[in-house]
Parts: C-alpha cells; sequence; structure tokens
C-alpha cells in the first residue's frame, strides 16, 4: 500500500505549487490511475513515489515506510518504472533491456536469462526471436511491450507507469492496454498510472484519482466517477464524452442480472467468451465481430451465464438514458 | 618500359639510402603520437565527463574557453611557446625542466590534441537522449552505473570521432616537434630543407603523410568496431 499525506511540491519556494496537499492511498494490488491535463501535477505525484521528485513537505508511505528514509537506489529497485519514451536503451538488446534490474541486484545469469524470456512470453514476444533484437529494430508497439517488461523485471510490488501507451497508434494501443488488463489480473501488482487520456483512465484503473492544478479533485472507481462526478471541473473534463464512457464504465459484471443462468455451463472456457471486467462497449464489440446471438461470460474461470445480444442491448439504451437525464 | 624499370632501380636505391632511417624516425614519430594521444585521452575524457556533468555554466565556459584558446594558436608557434615556458620556469622557478627533447615536443602535442577531445566527450554525454537517463535514474541504477553502461556507450561514437581527428592532427603537428629536439620525421624534412636533399625531404614527408593515412583508417575501424552495435544496425525489418 502507498498512502501519500499532504504532500506539496513547490518549485519555487512556495509561491506555486506542481501538487498541493495531496492525500490518498493505493490500496495493495489495484490500479489507480492519475489523470488529469498536462500540468496537472499528475506525473510529479508518480515521481515522487520513487523520488525522481522529491516531496516540499508532506510524507509518502510505501508498506508504512517512509520512501525519504530508505536508501534512494534500493528502494527504484524494488520499484517497476516504465514512461512513454519507454527510454529502452538503444546500445542494449532486448534481452538485456529487460535484464537491467535484475543485473543490478546481481541475480544469478541463469535466473535473469529465465526471467526474462518469461516475460517475453507473457509480453507477446517470442523470446528466440526477439531477445537478441536491437531497439531500433523493433516497431512502436514492439518496443513498448519491452519496456512493460522491463518494468516487471524483478518482480516489484510496485509499478509505476507513466503514459506506457502513450505514444501508439489508437489500435496498437487499445491492444496492448487490452493484453495488459489480462497479465494484470495474473499478475496483481499495485500499480500506479499516469494518464490524460479520459478513456483509458477509465478503462485500466480500479479507482482513478482526477488531479487539476496540482490538487485531486476526485477519487473514485470509474463507474462513479464517469455517473457523479464530484464537482464542476471534473464534470467538465469527461463532458462531451459522457455517453461513451458510461458505456464503457458499465461492465458486463454489473448487467449480470440479465445473464441467462439456466443454460448448464460448458466444462471449460470456451474460445469465445466475455470476460466480466469487459464494459458494455467491448460485449457490443464481440457481438459484432462473430455474429452470434449470445455469448458465455466468465469471471476468472467461473461460467456466470449467456448473455444474449438483445439484452446487453436494451442495458445499453438504458445506460444512455440514464446518462442523457443526468446531463 | 625503361623508364619503369628506371623508376623502380631509384626506388630501390632511394630505400637503400633511407630505408634505415625512415624505419627509425617513423618509429620516434609513432611513439610521440601514441604517447601525447594517450596522455591527452587520460586528461581530457575525464575533463569532459566533468564538465558535462557540471551544472555551474559558468565553469564550464571558463573551462571550454580556455581550452578553445588553444586551438587557434598555430601549431609551430604554440611549440616554440611550450618551450619558452619550459625555460622559464626552469630559470625562475628553479624546476629542473628540459628545455628540449621529447618532454618539450609531448606537451606541446598534448595541448593541442585536448581540445577535439574534451569537446567530443562533452557534446557526446550532453546529447544522449535525457529520458533514457532519467529512466535509468528511474530504475535504481547509480549516477556512476549510468555514466558506464549507458552514458559513455551511448557517447563513445562522438568520443571516439574526436579522438580520431585529434590523433591526425597529432601526426601532423608531431612533425614539428623536431624543432625542439623531440625527434621524428621532422628531423628528416627540416635537415633535408636547410640542405636541398629532396630525397631526404621525401623520406621525412611520404612516411608522415602515410601515418596520417593509415592512422585515419585504423581509427575509421576502430570507431565502427566500438559503436554499440544496437546504434549501427540498419532500422527495423518488416
Amino acid at each position: 500500500m502507498i498512502v501519500l499525506d499532504k504532500v506539496c511540491k513547490s518549485y519555487d519556494g512556495g509561491r506555486t505549487f506542481a501538487v498541493r496537499d495531496l492525500s490518498l492511498e493505493v490500496r495493495s494490488g489495484e490500479t489507480l490511475v492519475l489523470l488529469g491535463t498536462s500540468g496537472s501535477g499528475k506525473t510529479t505525484t508518480m515521481k515522487m513515489v520513487n523520488r525522481l521528485i522529491e516531496p516540499t513537505s508532506g510524507a509518502i508511505l510505501i508498506e508504512g515506510r517512509d520512501v525519504m528514509a530508505q536508501d534512494v537506489i534500493a528502494l527504484r529497485r524494488s520499484i517497476g518504472y516504465s514512461i512513454q519514451h519507454i527510454g529502452l536503451f538503444p546500445h542494449m538488446t532486448v534481452a538485456e533491456n529487460v535484464g537491467v534490474v535484475p543485473r543490478l541486484l546481481r541475480w544469478a545469469r541463469r535466473r535473469t536469462d529465465e526471467r526474462v524470456d518469461q516475460l517475453l512470453g507473457m509480453v507477446g514476444l517470442e523470446p528466440v526471436d526477439f531477445r537478441g533484437r536491437y531497439p531500433a529494430q523493433l516497431s512502436g508497439g514492439q518496443r513498448q511491450r519491452v519496456g512493460v517488461a522491463r518494468s516487471l523485471a524483478a518482480d516489484p510490488p510496485i509499478v509505476l507507469m507513466d503514459e506506457p501507451f502513450g505514444a501508439l497508434d489508437p489500435i496498437t494501443r487499445e491492444q496492448l492496454q487490452n493484453e495488459f488488463l489480462e497479465l494484470e489480473s495474473e499478475i496483481r501488482k499495485t500499480i500506479v498510472f499516469v494518464t490524460h487520456d479520459v478513456f483509458e483512465a477509465v478503462k485500466m484503473g480500479d479507482r482513478v484519482a482526477v488531479l487539476d492544478a496540482g490538487e485531486l479533485q476526485q477519487l473514485a472507481p470509474p463507474q462513479e466517477l464517469v455517473e457523479s462526478p464530484a464537482n464542476e471541473f471534473v464534470d467538465h473534463f469527461l463532458g462531451q464524452h459522457r455517453f461513451q464512457l458510461s458505456l464503457l464504465t458499465r461492465t458486463i459484471g454489473s448487467i449480470v442480472s440479465e445473464l441467462d443462468a439456466s443454460a448448464p455451463p460448458p466444462p471449460s472456457r470456451p474460445e469465445v467468451f466475455l470476460p466480466a471486467r469487459n464494459s458494455l462497449i467491448e460485449a457490443l464489440d464481440l457481438f459484432k465481430k462473430t455474429g452470434r446471438k449470445s455469448v458465455p461470460v466468465y469471471r476468472g474461470q467461473a461460467c456466470l451465464g449467456e448473455l444474449a445480444k438483445a439484452d446487453l442491448l436494451k442495458a445499453i439504451a438504458q445506460v444512455l438514458g440514464e446518462a442523457g437525464s443526468a446531463a | 618500359m625503361i623508364a619503369l624499370s628506371e623508376f623502380f632501380q631509384k626506388l630501390a636505391a632511394f630505400f637503400q639510402d633511407y630505408g634505415q632511417l625512415i624505419l627509425v624516425k617513423s618509429r620516434e614519430h609513432l611513439e610521440l603520437t601514441l604517447i601525447a594521444m594517450l596522455i591527452a585521452c587520460a586528461i581530457a575524457v575525464p575533463l569532459g565527463i566533468a564538465l558535462a556533468r557540471c551544472r555551474v555554466r559558468l565553469l564550464v565556459n571558463i573551462v571550454m574557453g580556455l581550452v578553445n584558446v588553444i586551438q587557434p594558436v598555430p601549431s609551430l608557434a604554440l611549440v616554440a611557446l611550450v618551450m619558452t615556458l619550459f625555460i622559464l620556469i626552469k630559470l625562475n622557478l628553479g624546476v629542473p625542466l628540459p628545455g628540449t627533447g621529447m618532454g618539450v615536443g609531448v606537451t606541446a602535442l598534448v595541448a593541442y590534441a585536448l581540445l577535439p577531445i574534451v569537446r567530443n566527450t562533452f557534446t557526446g554525454l550532453r546529447q544522449v537522449d535525457p529520458t533514457v537517463v532519467e529512466v535509468a535514474t528511474g530504475m535504481g541504477m547509480t549516477r556512476r552505473q549510468i555514466l558506464i553502461a549507458v552514458e559513455m556507450p551511448l557517447a563513445l561514437p562522438v568520443i571516439m570521432a574526436g579522438v580520431r581527428i585529434a590523433t591526425v592532427w597529432t601526426i601532423g603537428t608531431a612533425t614539428l616537434v623536431s624543432l625542439v629536439g623531440a625527434g621524428g620525421l621532422g628531423t628528416l624534412i627540416f635537415q633535408g630543407l636547410s640542405t636541398y636533399d629532396v630525397g631526404l625531404i621525401l623520406a621525412g614527408t611520404l612516411p608522415a603523410i602515410a601515418l596520417a593515412l593509415v592512422g585515419d583508417w585504423m581509427l575509421g575501424l576502430l570507431e565502427r568496431w566500438l559503436t554499440p552495435s544496437g546504434l549501427r544496425e540498419p532500422p527495423m525489418r518488416g
């Protein structure tokens, strides 16, 4: 768990604040998204966790220990870090890049090699093919995958991600977001995720903290954020995307009552299924892609029932109606 | 055919007359260059690193200014200046410095070779992508580890280009330090000039040119070899 307690950062001795009186908790295993425009203080906040930036006042505690009281090098090695510009070392191969922190931690060579292969596999890069390549020989999406693998290399409990998918085209970005969600559900890390993209925020976050001018505006799960913005700023920030956001934040799990659980579940998870945490929009996409009338919904390996297309459309109409009356 | 065989005869005679001398003087020349370059690198690379990391801009400007001042001084004048300086120090401070010889020559060569190496080390390090350095910091590398494992490899091609330029200059300037008794191929050239001995002049100049060309070529290879492969691979395939 990460606790920020009245954290301030000022670069001019207190006249203006990049971050002001920020108090929040990042719960163990959750993905907390820091959402805001540029200059909102979101990246500054994230960088104070691994002390790339040091707070002017206030405290940041990780598992109860003040980060300022810890050895900065050891602290950083225990926290995964991945950024928008990826920052892969151009003179190192993919394997060397991913193995940086394990090497710093003096892991045995064999252990590092095995970990690298495992991670490359996890992010969908065939180790045999990619180990020896240099960053210049990768596409943007592949580099980003290596960046994510690198941040997870030493299996840190906490990972900081600064717009990790920001520099990608929309299609690749969505693909990587989905892959990362899938990956994240298996590895359960505490993640601080910085983005300016509202859609990315509601998609990736268990909770979203909206920042403006260095101050916390609202901290809530995506659905609550979209459906009951705390103030005018948040309302305005989400503003024109309200309809889409409502469909994105309403998960299949939330309309679970519409499911038809009468049919006996198939013995194992079939090829075509809907994860319960998928949004209504993603469900709609799946129906469009497969042309089926109904699909089974799964939470992990457990089947929750069949979702019929007609029921999904009904739910969508209802959500849109609610969002319309709220606006 | 007659002209050609005559040419080869003359060439053979030339090597018979001067071969031994060329070998000895070329060796001296190489020694001068190597010693000067080793000392210059040992001073200039750490200096360049220190300057690149220095946050006080004024200090950087002053040091770079000092190094820059040496460059426009004509090489012949610099050699003479170093000799004068050595003699002045010896006379006024009683420090037992030689007024002539290899020490004086090497000092002048080192002073001359500093600038390209310092400048290229400085710019090479400064042009390393700051996000790469930041991510290295964020991952928990120490400053020293970042310098050795990230910044230096990325700056190496630029630093090596500076070393290469400095070496070629030094090979050229080393022909002048024979004037202060430091030896080298310059000895033959100046002797030849003062006695109108064309053979002697050629025995000095041709090897000097050859040394410069070969040195440049070999350092080019070294530069390529030292460039991290990730920086010279062709862009991604497919």
